[in-house]
């Protein structure tokens, strides 16, 4: 990653890196590809400390159907996950994969129908719908495609809410909200109504938002689905600048340059991992990210 | 906390007019039933401090002179025993006729018992052997304040002028000139001078009691006491506070009846904008689960924010009522004006805290089920329940082969595709129709007490009294004047009840031979000597219904009567027994007429006949307009004129409501219908057919319910007031129709913006909004 852009690059911001390093050795990035057949059976009996230690998201076996007028579509059979803390992970696969389910019980928007769910070392599969927003406030931070802001709500109440949520004060919430959004290039922009923005930066305030109680995992669920390439860049730019501060990223995606953000590849088939592999490893041989792409190019 | 107020600030802002629509419904309703709550304690109140302040008596026994009275204070359960004064009546002149006015020789001190509470000038002083105190009702009627002087006309025809000292507060009897005699209290010196020549005065005493609850059985004890014969009239505490209150009351329980049924009207409104509102905010929630709002957090958001804009409201009602209140016509305005005056006025203030309590809570309370299910809404975004598929409904098919427009059939399916939800609508909006339907019979029933007074008791427009020529020739002048249809001689007298525990007025009016044209509600009219009509405060206070026999007492002579039939009784809260006057014979002929009772011919003038009567009789016939009961209930139009006007705001809210819900939930629809080629005139036109025929159901429903609950209600009113039911009017059939056509006007018209917007939003982003 090139970090010769100025300080007055509205969505890069100033190099300082504004949330603290968790200071961890960056893990090694070759990992064996999972077998697509591996069964719930393989989990180990105590969860939490992976072949690789520091798991900060660990799923087995994870089954979702979705039941509709007498129709059954079984979105998860099955699926498999291990997140290491510090990793960007995309999750890939064609429409009806799956992706998106998974996203949502990874988020606890959603219940599954059977598997486990650890997260930080905690089983959370089980939590109730309020545990899980309680934990959702201080862990897991969440972008979607749609409908990501309170549209009758101004950007700067947008960004404070989950701060106020988490018990932050007026101040505090405000004081977080001026530093993220300057940081994103949108600090003239937080007395807008939310409705009235555009795409990119409605989808920069959403990554405001989920990022304004520095949670540990950040899920994102087609966050470039509806951008234009411009704003995609941004938005890419943003998450690759996350997670080298240390954030955990998961993202769905069914674009192939945007999974090349990341470092790893989950590709979901029908509902189970088809394949699972780091894009160091991957037939390009450099890893080339789409930002590093249109970056070279603008 | 501060997040939940945050996102219920911004949703009020991103919707002012629901908003704004809601909290002033809100604060009419508060305004009503706190104006409601001072009207009714007003009512109940003066009577009630004042009685206490003076250590009134419960019980005023009215006797001959000469009783002996030394019997009544041994009685059971008597504590005290105010007087016995004499007293003698005498008339005052008020305003352009006479007032009666009861004269009480007291001392020089105020009595200890029933004290008369000096409220101005200063109490009777032997210096001044010329003074009167006026009770403060009398003496407003007389037109006399402390310091007038008052020209007194005694019962034998001689003129006295006194000199007015005060005026005083007294339980003892009911306000004037409702209530009469009036009342005034005099030195025994000059009683003796006022009073009848011969010396012959009346008697009154008072009993206090020590159990308020035993007055009957003290009334019977007395009067066993003291003989039957030799008492006149008897007075009870219940009577003088009824009649204290009476048209207060009146107003009080509309305004009461009314405010209650604009809450529930209120709160369903509310809750409909608030599932309404919800509906619309799906993604929005979902959005606020994924932030981290707990199910809990999310019903509390919506449940504060409905109290927030009922807190509002109930505040914006509070000033109202203090505002506008005292501006509001007699006896409103009063009342509310005495509000903070009153030494009750804590008392007032706790019942408009209570109202404003109580609806702060039903309009929270109702958003709780909306807000349940803002708490279930799932956290994953874009799911939206299962659209309910229907086939086109009969009535849209009907419409198909009438070969009528595609936007009068889509509409007509839109409106009744889903039954429970078009049901649910229709009720919401068929109440505040059902309100103003109501309040239309209320109008209409006060249009009948002026345009037909004889249908509620009132045949005779005039009275006429002649102290000073005899009845045959006051019957033929009354006779010979053109106008006149038929003049009836009566008289009025008090009448012992069975059990002798109060009395009654027993009118002779009529004969059997020319019965009286009473308004009956019941039964027959009378045939002959033995029978009478009775009101129905009559029937319920004897216990007897019409057809069976009563037995009262009159002057010492007992009178067994067959009541045949119920009148309507617009007076003396219909404890009226009527017989002919031919029924009160006694040995030596029918009683003298006290009155007559003047019957004019369709369309003659009232007063052409009075100055005609005037003159006729060179100014010695006493001739008076009969009070109608309309002319005091004047302000019950300007309540009924307010609560349908808010009664129309909460339709206007519930249209709002339909709409919103309407056009989302054929967002999409019209979308593929534009796809299909509908022109966006023609969308519009679906939307507003939808509601149109909505709100058309809803008058339907609204005015057939609202016409007998009308009825019923206004014959509540009546019977518990005494008149008795059958004095209902029917809404006129003009004012329903315009009540329909402005209620689907509105209907039509008020989606009319929205559904043009919805119509002219790009297409794509109606197929794509679900």
């Amino acid at each position: 990653m090139s970090s010769t852009a100025g300080a007055s690059d509205p969505v890069r911001g100033p190099e300082r890196p504004r949330f603290p390093r968790i200071p961890r050795p960056r893990l090694p990035r070759a990992r064996t590809p999972r077998p697509e057949s591996s069964a719930p059976s393989a989990t180990p009996a105590t969860p939490g400390a992976g072949p690789h230690g520091e798991a900060v998201l660990r799923v087995r076996g994870l089954v979702r159907t979705h039941r509709s007028e007498g129709s059954a579509v079984r979105a998860l059979d099955g699926v498999d996950l291990d997140v290491d803390r510090g990793e960007f992970v995309a999750v890939m696969g064609p429409s009806g994969a799956g992706k998106s389910t998974l996203l949502h019980l990874l988020g606890g928007l959603d219940r599954p129908d059977g598997g486990q769910i650890w997260l930080e070392g905690r089983r959370v599969d089980g939590l109730s719908e309020a545990r899980w927003a309680l934990l959702r406030r201080r862990s897991v931070g969440i972008v979607f495609q749609f409908s990501n802001l309170v549209s009758t709500m101004t950007v700067a109440d947008n960004v404070e809410l989950p701060a106020l949520l988490a018990g932050a004060s007026a101040r505090q919430a405000r004081t977080r909200r001026e530093e993220l959004l300057g940081e994103l290039g949108l600090a003239d922009k937080a007395r807008a109504v939310a409705a009235g923005l555009s795409g990119g930066e409605q989808q920069r305030v959403a990554l405001a938002r989920a990022l304004v109680n520095e949670p540990g995992l950040l899920l994102a669920d087609e966050p470039t689905g509806s951008l234009d390439s411009r704003s995609t860049r941004d938005v890419l730019r943003l998450l690759t600048r996350f997670h080298e501060q240390g954030r955990t990223i998961v993202l769905v995606t069914h674009d192939a340059r945007v999974a090349a953000t990341a470092e790893r590849v989950v590709s979901l088939f029908d509902g189970r991992v088809a394949d699972d592999a780091a894009v160091e490893s991957a037939p390009r041989g450099r890893r080339t990210t789409l930002a590093d792409v249109l970056e070279l190019k603008g | 906390m501060r997040a939940e107020l945050r996102w219920a600030a911004a949703d009020c802002r991103a919707r002012p007019g629901q908003a704004l629509l809601v909290t002033l419904v809100t604060a009419a309703v508060v305004t009503a039933l706190m104006v409601a709550g001072v009207l009714l304690q007003d009512a109940v109140n003066p009577w009630q401090r004042i009685f206490s302040e003076s250590s009134g008596a419960h019980v005023w026994l009215h006797l001959d002179a000469g009783t002996g009275t030394a019997a009544l204070s041994r009685l059971d359960g008597v504590d005290a025993v105010a007087g016995p004064y004499r007293t003698a009546v005498v008339t005052v002149p008020a305003g352009t006729g006479k007032l009666p006015l009861e004269l009480r020789a007291v001392g020089s001190a105020p009595p200890r018992i029933s004290r008369p509470l000096l409220r101005s000038g200063r109490w009777l002083d032997p210096a001044e052997p010329d003074g009167v105190v006026l009770e403060r009702t009398a003496a407003r009627a007389a037109g006399a304040a402390a310091g007038a002087r008052l020209a007194v006309r005694t019962a034998d025809g001689r003129t006295r002028v006194l000199r007015v000292l005060g005026t005083a507060d007294t339980a003892d009897s009911g306000p004037c000139p409702d209530w009469t005699p009036g009342l005034g209290w005099v030195l025994p010196g000059t009683l003796a001078a006022v009073g009848p020549a011969d010396g012959r005065t009346g008697l009154v005493a008072g009993l206090r009691l020590h159990d308020p609850a035993d007055t009957d059985f003290a009334v019977q004890q007395a009067v066993t006491a003291l003989g039957g014969a030799r008492v006149a009239r008897v007075s009870t505490w219940q009577q003088v506070r009824t009649a204290g209150e009476l048209d207060g009351r009146l107003l009080g329980l509309l305004l009461g009846v009314f405010g209650l049924v604009s809450l529930v009207a209120v709160a369903l409104a509310a809750a409909g904008a608030a599932g309404e509102r919800v509906l619309a905010q799906v993604g929005d929630i979902a959005m606020l689960k994924a932030v981290g709002f707990t199910p809990a957090q999310v019903v509390r958001m919506v449940v504060y924010q409905h109290a927030a804009l009922a807190l509002a409201g109930v505040a914006l009602g509070t000033a109202g009522a203090a505002l506008l209140g005292p501006v509001l016509p007699d006896p409103v305005g009063p009342a509310v004006a005495r509000w903070h005056e009153l030494p009750g006025g804590a008392v007032a203030a706790s019942g408009a805290a209570v109202a404003g309590g109580v609806v702060l809570l039903v309009v929270a309370a109702v958003a709780a089920v909306p807000a349940w299910r803002a708490g279930r809404v799932p956290a994953v975004p874009g799911i939206r329940g299962v659209r309910r598929v229907s086939r086109l409904s009969r009535l849209a098919r009907l419409a198909l082969l009438l070969r009528l427009p595609p936007a009068l059939v889509l509409g007509a399916r839109d409106a009744f595709h889903r039954p429970l939800r078009a049901g649910l609508t229709v009720a919401r909006l068929a109440i505040p129709v059902m309100a103003v339907t109501v309040a239309l019979g209320s109008w209409a029933t006060l249009d009948g007490f002026r345009a037909h007074p004889e249908r509620i008791g009132l045949p005779a427009a005039l009275t006429a009294r002649a102290p000073g020529l005899s009845p045959g020739a006051v019957q033929r002048l009354l006779a010979g004047t053109p106008g006149v249809r038929a003049a009836y001689a009566g008289v009025e007298t008090e009448a012992l009840v069975p059990g002798q525990t109060r009395t009654v007025t027993l009118r002779g009016l009529g004969t059997a031979a020319a019965p009286y044209p009473y308004a009956l509600a019941e039964g027959r009219g009378i045939r002959d000597r033995d029978e009478a009509v009775a009101g129905q405060g009559l029937l319920d206070l004897m216990h007897v219904r019409v057809g069976q026999w009563v037995r009262v007492t009159t002057a010492g002579t007992p009178r067994i009567l067959h009541v045949v039939g119920r009148s309507i009784e617009p007076e003396h809260n219909g404890q009226m027994l009527s017989v002919g006057l031919d029924a009160l014979e006694g040995r030596d002929g029918p009683p003298p007429p006290q009155y007559w009772n003047v019957v004019l011919a369709p369309g003659a003038d009232r007063e052409a006949v009075r100055a005609a009567l005037a003159a006729a009789s060179g100014g010695r016939l006493d001739v008076r307009p009969v009070a109608n009961p309309a002319d005091r209930l004047g302000a019950v139009r300007v309540v009924v004129a307010g609560l349908v006007a808010v009664l129309g705001l909460i339709g206007l809210a519930e249209l709002l409501t339909a709409t919103a819900g309407g056009l989302r939930d054929h967002a999409r629809d019209l979308g593929v219908l534009r796809a299909m080629g509908l022109t966006p005139r023609q969308v519009t036109a679906v939307v507003t057919t939808g509601t149109g025929l909505t709100a058309l159901a809803a008058v339907a429903v609204g005015v057939l319910l609202g016409l007998p609950v009308s009825r019923w209600l206004i014959d509540l009113q009546g019977r518990s007031s005494g008149i008795g039911s059958g004095i209902a009017g029917s809404p006129s059939p003009g004012a329903l129709l315009l009540t329909c056509a402005v209620a689907v006007a509105a209907a039509v018209c008020v989606p009319v913006v929205p559904a043009a917007r919805a119509a002219r939003a790009p297409v794509t982003a109606a197929l794509r909004s679900t």
